[in-house]
């Protein structure tokens, strides 16, 4: 058996958000990356199945040089092999190019699974995953809070609003999108970190899988202008002052309110 | 030129509250881009609920009409959508940034070889183009995004519009759709089992985000608080993500939605899905170290501080306080 992950880095949840010079996205250099929140959960699942029994977990991500400290990071976690997408010429791609680029590679691994994470901590898009499954063909779902693998299907809860689920039962082979809290993420051990160093990562470009022209910023169907903090609206009364004053500010309101 | 189609959702037997904001945002696109509204209205044994909505915004209806489409499925409504979209001409379709929404979205763009904008707030015409403007980055940032060119797929996120009023002439047609490629299955639908504190009951939550650090932190700082106000305490998700909490303590979109006199949300941003569980509280006090924080927009008052220093002062100032 094979699975697929698909993962994203992602600037640190607690970065600075800076705007950068053109106005169009955050600066990125000189901030902390992560694997994406989301994706660490997809990548757990992946390890779960391969902890049960014979499977390889194959781990998937687009992004520049700095992607390999990702990717690296999953193979110490316990995933088999990792493919790196790494071209100037993805730059700017819109969901549906980055989509197009995954697909070109879960084509050549052809795997029974593929993981991702339900959406992105930065661009929150939560896109690529059924574009993905469209592109290449499979049954898929969004936000599965379980799996339950079975012979030649998967029966998978989905955590739709207000504390209810749907259970879908999916043919294999099927992509499944992952929410947060579905399991326990393991860390990478110092042993899987020194074992990562020999494990396999190809890196490809967008001509070898046979797109050139079809992803990056020149295909875009969309395109962000423009990034800007939210318009301040009726933002809250601030209390200032040291922590005595401050307290005494709040205690105030909470017996105005007539709570205490 | 193509149409604007709705994607409408019927939940509980009824067209949905965000299907009739979508009405809204396509009524007011209408004008300014002169395109006619359509829509589709999907289920099994639904004609009289489209008729209802054609006469509410829908525009000309199409119906999807079949049992395939008693549950959900997502392979089922994205066939109904791909016919409509088909049958409408349509060049913009906009669903609703529902659990349905994220499945069918996305999917139905790459399918059209379509543009894809997710979770929109706002959408105008200007300059012969679709714009949308949407929050990245967990609601700290707003992104102003074009489409290019072609046709484009809209997701909207729902409760940013007010939902469309009045009465609007429309018609309502049948739709017919193939079902050959439907293999997700549905099984059933399940509800969290609701052991534990049901904090809608509380007049008062003390709750603490993922800046509150580490499990034990909950024990030892935001539980006195709560305790001290004879108040419940609450959480956000990444906290019950991590195994800090159990489930009934989350507040938001896929937790409880709370309703109390007083919430204090301390070392929580104010993502959208947390919002939307405590955004009807009578009133909000919000302690945050970042004054970007989104939680200050709904909050009423604020305090820009390192919770670990506010929380127990307060906790100590208000047990002084009852004596
Ligand atoms: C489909 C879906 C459903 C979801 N459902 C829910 C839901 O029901 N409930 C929910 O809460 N979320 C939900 N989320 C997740 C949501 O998008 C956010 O990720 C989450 O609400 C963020 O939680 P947080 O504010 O605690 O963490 P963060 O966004 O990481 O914020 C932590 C905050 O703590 C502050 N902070 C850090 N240290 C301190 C300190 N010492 N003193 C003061 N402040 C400090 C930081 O400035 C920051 O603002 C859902 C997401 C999706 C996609």
């Amino acid at each position: 058996m094979k699975i697929m992950v698909c993962l994203k880095q992602v600037p640190h949840q607690d970065a600075r958000l800076d705007i950068d010079s053109a106005g169009t996205w955050i600066q990125e250099s000189n901030i902390k990356f992560e694997i994406n929140t989301y994706d660490t959960y997809a990548l757990e699942e992946a390890l779960r199945a391969k902890d049960e029994g014979e499977c390889e977990v194959v781990v998937v991500s687009i992004g520049p040089d700095r992607t390999t400290q990702a990717l690296r990071t999953a193979l110490g976690m316990g995933a088999d092999r990792a493919v790196h997408i790494k071209d100037e010429e993805a730059d700017g791609s819109d969901a549906l190019g980055l989509a197009k680029l995954l697909a070109a590679v879960a084509k050549e691994e052809s795997p029974d699974t593929i993981f991702t994470g339900f959406m992105s901590d930065d661009d929150n898009f939560a896109a690529v995953p059924p574009m993905l499954a469209e592109l290449v063909g499979l049954p898929h779902t969004t936000a599965a809070v379980k799996v339950v693998r079975g012979d030649s299907s998967l029966t998978v809860d989905r955590e739709t609003e207000g504390g209810s689920y749907e259970v879908v039962e999916l043919p294999l082979p099927c992509l499944v999108s992952v929410q947060t809290g579905i399991n326990q993420v393991r860390y990478a051990s110092l042993k899987g970190i020194m074992a990562a160093k020999k494990k396999p990562l190809d890196v490809k470009s967008v001509a070898d899988l046979g797109l050139s022209g079809s992803v990056g910023a020149g295909a875009a169907k969309v395109k962000i202008e423009k990034i800007a903090p939210p318009p301040k609206g009726d933002t809250a009364e601030l209390l200032e002052g040291s922590t005595d004053e401050v307290v005494a500010g709040l205690v105030t309101k909470i017996k105005e309110l007539g709570l205490l | 030129m193509g149409s604007i189609l709705v994607v409408a959702e019927i939940q509980n037997g009824a067209i949905r509250e965000a299907s009739y904001e979508l009405a809204s945002v396509a009524q007011s696109l209408a004008g300014t881009s002169g395109r006619e509204v359509k829509s589709l209205v999907m289920g099994s044994g639904i004609g009289a609920l489209a008729e209802e909505f054609s006469k509410k915004g829908g525009g000309s209806v199409l119906v999807a009409d079949d049992a395939a489409l008693e549950n959900y499925n997502v392979d089922a409504a994205n066939a109904a959508v791909r016919a409509a979209v088909e049958a409408a001409s349509a060049d913009l379709i906009l669903l609703s940034n529902t659990p349905s929404g994220w499945d069918v979205a996305p999917r139905l763009a790459a399918g059209l070889d379509a543009g894809f904008v997710g979770d929109c707030f706002r959408i105008d015409f200007d300059g012969g183009q679709f714009n949308f403007r949407r929050r990245v980055f967990n609601g700290k940032l707003d992104a102003h995004v074009s489409a290019i060119e072609g046709t484009i797929v809209a997701t909207v996120q729902p409760g940013a519009t007010p939902p469309f009023e009045g009465t609007t002439d429309g018609s309502t047609s049948d739709l017919s759709v193939g079902f050959e490629g439907v293999r997700a299955k549905f099984v059933e639908t399940k509800k969290s089992d609701s052991t534990g504190v049901d904090l809608s009951k509380a007049d008062i939550i003390v709750s603490g985000g993922r800046g509150v650090g580490a499990p034990e932190k909950f024990a030892e700082v935001i539980q006195p608080l709560a305790d001290a106000l004879g108040g419940a305490m609450g959480a956000s998700r990444p906290v019950v993500d991590a195994g800090w909490l159990p489930h009934h303590y989350q507040v938001g979109s896929s937790g409880q939605v709370v309703q109390p006199k007083l919430y204090i949300a301390a070392g929580i941003s104010g993502a959208i899905q947390h919002l939307v569980g405590m955004k009807s509280s009578n009133y909000i006090i919000a302690i945050n170290k970042d004054p970007d924080a989104p939680i200050f927009e709904v909050a009423n008052l604020g305090v820009v501080a390192d919770l670990f220093d506010v929380v127990p002062a307060l906790t100590e100032a208000v047990n002084g306080a009852k004596g």
